[in-house]
């Protein structure tokens, strides 16, 4: 692996534990409003500076950290697990039964990610829940289509005849013999759809689908930032160095776990 | 590379052709404003609507006072002076008032304003069928509540009459001092029978509204822009500016942005600009006689007890609002007004955390444990975000409750109040004229601008009895009982602070009058070369 996502890596061990202790890390609450110290630009006393109602930059990004992060994972991981078995099955299946449901795929494909989760979101109302299951709602269809080529591609395989002839039957095949054999794909996947699933809350909560105050995400930093932009630049600047930063961290690190896993680079 | 150096080489070529473009257009632009003679301004939202009997808002009035007029307006110093009618009488009981109008007031379609559309409009105001929330400002006038309230269905019984087409007749229940500024308020201003009748609610679209002030509404482009022309037709001679163009922009740092890029001539600030503006010629503070309040539906769980309300209220320091607002505000515990007559700021609940706690646990809810879920619904602004996720983090610190916080678009808020109340919610009040009776009537039972569901005999009592008493001390006396019955004894309402205006205004904008009651008078406006 190169050094570059070794970094990453460690960026975001990091960045994440910060994330689970921030109440122990963070040195004021996240809610915690000092009439006193309003707006103030980076100092000793608050690192990254203070916003409008005197609340500490630093200790909101670290709590919006948990929001941030804990979306774009947990979505993530759901997007995969759903794309995986979806993808699979239409994958091992095949004729008909691959062809109606990859009809299903491209007609949520066809559809404008954003458009879909704002309508789900003022469906459900403003909330962690309703964020996830409309992020995950519109991302595991990516998956499924890669791993439905992934599995189109192994059932050919020589290995897997050789487990046909030897009486194995369809689970045994699909769980013990091809999906173990795409994992590489579903790791490098894992963290790119990370990244855009923290991507798409930030812009969600950028236009104001985000988590009712006080409670704060990165995009919603940004979008609290944004209309000072011009007077108060650190408003914007520390949550959106922050998306940034995580964001090429997660995409690093999925470039050099998918050359580490390639077999054929491997040789 | 060679094709592509050529390649490149022929878009230079374009970027120089486009660029040019570009130049001539942008230029043609600057020179078509710098000639022209136009008031270019932005406001908040939409206007809900330009039906001067169903207005409730201060975007709304706006536009309104820009295209009409009424039998008086307000001089400098918020007297009431003759406009369409050049003079009064008053009787020597003082119950009644007769108005002449001038000859020379004509409609935009020609024909002259006249008596008989002031009779038309008021009595359309107090019609039960139309559902205005501004009916209880005629009150006074004799039987104008019994026919609002349904209890008598004649409406020649009420006491507005056109004598002639140039005398209007109104006979009051008892005297009232300021009548003459009540009718410089937009609701009181005449409407055309004819028109309403022939187009019903789409008698205020450009096309089909007919009016009567310094400017006309020629075009209106829902959620975008109107646009308003001089009317060569009115009494006091055509405004100097020729046309006003109103844009809806919702931000206010876009409208800033607007302003400082030259597209706006007009704009108020948004409150972390203020320090950066403050210095410049440009700026301008006016402190307002507009009231900012969090009100509770007293009939909602838990605010129908008065002691969670007391708690509540008990519970808000407000000195810190202003400093997060920048603006000029004023922090207030009392309702009526400063710079009003009967202003005292001796009324009201004072901010005691301790004793807020004590409050609440004696009600039953001990460290604010057992509440149910309250949400604060304020209408979208990010003055109104940042007030109320201060008061949100005050009730989390003083009371350990946690509220949540709601936030909608100025016209569904407004349904939102008459339909389902909020258990409690944001508004303010800005004076419609300078004397407390329009601040206190507010929250009187008839009002159709109290949202609170908050009703009190004693303090409507209080209320009817000031508005026609002569004796300045009296009627204070009457006034500080009401507001310790609003805000002491019962607390329908938190008020918060009064307002001020912050706006910047280009420097070859002259003659623009910008007032305590927040009204823009146009009609004197002059644009420089620049």
């Amino acid at each position: 692996m190169s050094k570059l996502s070794i970094i990453s890596g460690i960026f975001l061990i990091i960045i994440s534990l910060s994330a689970i202790f921030a109440p122990w890390i963070a040195p004021y609450s996240y809610d915690l409003q000092n009439p006193t110290e309003l707006l103030q630009s980076p100092n000793l006393n608050h690192i990254m500076g203070t916003d409008r109602l005197g609340r500490d930059l630093f200790s909101r990004i670290l709590y919006g950290a948990r929001l941030s992060i804990s979306v774009g994972i947990f979505t993530a991981l759901s997007a995969l697990i759903i794309g995986t078995i979806y993808g699979a099955i239409s994958g091992y299946i095949g004729g008909r039964i691959d062809n109606f449901m990859m009809r299903v795929v491209d007609v949520i494909y066809s559809l404008p990610d954003l458009l879909l989760i704002i309508l789900i979101t003022v469906i459900l109302g403003r909330g962690w829940i309703s964020i996830f299951l409309a992020l995950s709602l519109v991302s595991w269809v990516t998956v499924a289509r890669l791993i439905r080529g992934e599995v189109l591609r192994l059932k050919e395989l020589h290995f897997i005849e050789s487990v046909k002839a030897l009486g194995a039957n369809h689970d045994r095949i699909l769980f013990i013999h091809i999906l173990p054999n795409t994992l590489g794909i579903l790791v490098v996947t894992l963290t790119f759809r990370c990244a855009a699933a923290i991507l798409a809350e930030s812009t969600l909560s950028f236009i104001g689908l985000g988590l009712a105050p006080p409670f704060a995400s990165w995009g919603t930093l940004a979008n609290d930032g944004w209309g000072a932009i011009k007077f108060y630049p650190h408003l914007t600047i520390f949550p959106g160095s922050a998306i940034l930063i995580t964001m090429l961290a997660f995409n690093f690190l999925g470039d050099g776990l998918r050359d580490a896993l390639d077999p054929h680079k491997k040789v | 590379m060679s094709s592509n150096l050529v390649y490149s080489k022929t878009m230079k070529i374009k970027i120089c052709i486009t660029a040019f473009f570009i130049l001539i257009f942008t230029s043609c632009n600057i020179a078509e404003t710098k000639n022209s003679n136009i008031f270019r301004m932005s406001i908040s939202t939409e206007p809900p609507t330009l039906d001067w009997s169903l207005a409730t808002d201060g975007v709304s009035f706006n536009v309104i006072a820009s295209i009409m007029e009424g039998l008086t307006e307000f001089d400098e110093k918020l007297n009431p002076k003759p406009a369409i009618a050049s003079k009064w009488d008053v009787s020597g009981d003082g119950k009644i008032y007769t108005f002449y109008l001038r000859k020379d007031v004509f409609w935009t379609d020609g024909k002259p304003v006249t008596a008989y559309d002031f009779e038309y409009s008021w009595k359309r105001l107090l019609n039960p069928q139309t559902a205005a929330e501004y009916a209880y400002f005629l009150y006074d006038i004799l039987n104008a509540y019994e026919y609002n309230s349904g209890k008598i269905k004649d409406p020649e019984l009420v006491g507005i009459k056109a004598i002639s087409p140039g005398v209007l007749e109104v006979r009051l229940k008892k005297p009232i001092v300021y009548f003459p500024s009540i009718t410089t308020f937009m609701v009181t201003f005449p409407q055309r029978k004819d028109i309403i009748e022939k187009y019903g609610d789409r008698w205020t679209e450009p096309e089909n509204i007919i009016t009567n002030g310094p400017f006309k509404l020629t075009k209106w482009r829902h959620e975008y822009q109107l646009i308003l022309k001089a009317n060569e037709k009115y009494y006091n001679g055509k405004p100097k500016v020729n046309t006003i163009k109103l844009f809806v922009v919702n931000e206010r740092n876009t409208a800033l942005t607007l302003y400082e890029t030259g597209d706006l001539d007009m704009v108020s600030l948004p409150p972390e600009a203020i320090p950066s503006y403050r210095e410049k010629s440009e700026y301008k503070n006016i402190p307002l006689l507009r009231g900012y309040y969090y009100g509770f539906n007293v009939h909602k769980k838990p605010f129908d007890d008065g002691r969670i309300r007391r708690g509540f209220a008990m519970a808000i320091n407000k000195e810190e609002l202003p400093r997060i607002l920048n603006g000029g505000e004023i922090p207030t515990d009392s309702w009526i007004s400063k710079d009003m007559l009967a202003h005292n700021p001796k009324i009201g609940v004072k901010f005691n955390p301790e004793e807020a706690k004590r409050i609440l646990s004696n009600a039953g809810f001990p460290n604010g444990k057992g509440l149910p879920p309250i949400t604060l619904i304020f209408n979208t602004d990010p003055v109104n975000s940042l007030i109320a996720e201060n008061v949100q983090f005050q009730w989390k610190r003083n009371l350990n409750v946690e509220v949540k916080l709601d936030n909608q678009e100025w016209k569904v808020f407004l349904k939102r109040l008459k339909t389902d109340t909020p258990a409690v919610f944001r508004l303010g009040w800005g004076a419609d004229y300078p004397d407390p009776d329009n601040f206190m009537t507010l929250f009187t039972t008839d009002s159709g601008n109290n949202n609170t569901g908050w009703s009190n005999k004693r303090y409507d009592e209080l209320i009817n009895m000031a508005r026609g008493e002569g004796d300045r001390e009296k009627r204070i006396n009457m006034y500080d009982e009401a507001q310790r019955i609003l805000l002491e004894e019962d607390i329908a309402i938190i008020p918060l602070f009064f307002t001020a205006q912050n706006v910047l205004i280009k420097p070859y904008v002259k003659g623009l009058r910008l007032d305590a009651m927040e009204l823009l008078y146009l009609k004197k406006l002059k644009i420089e070369r620049h």
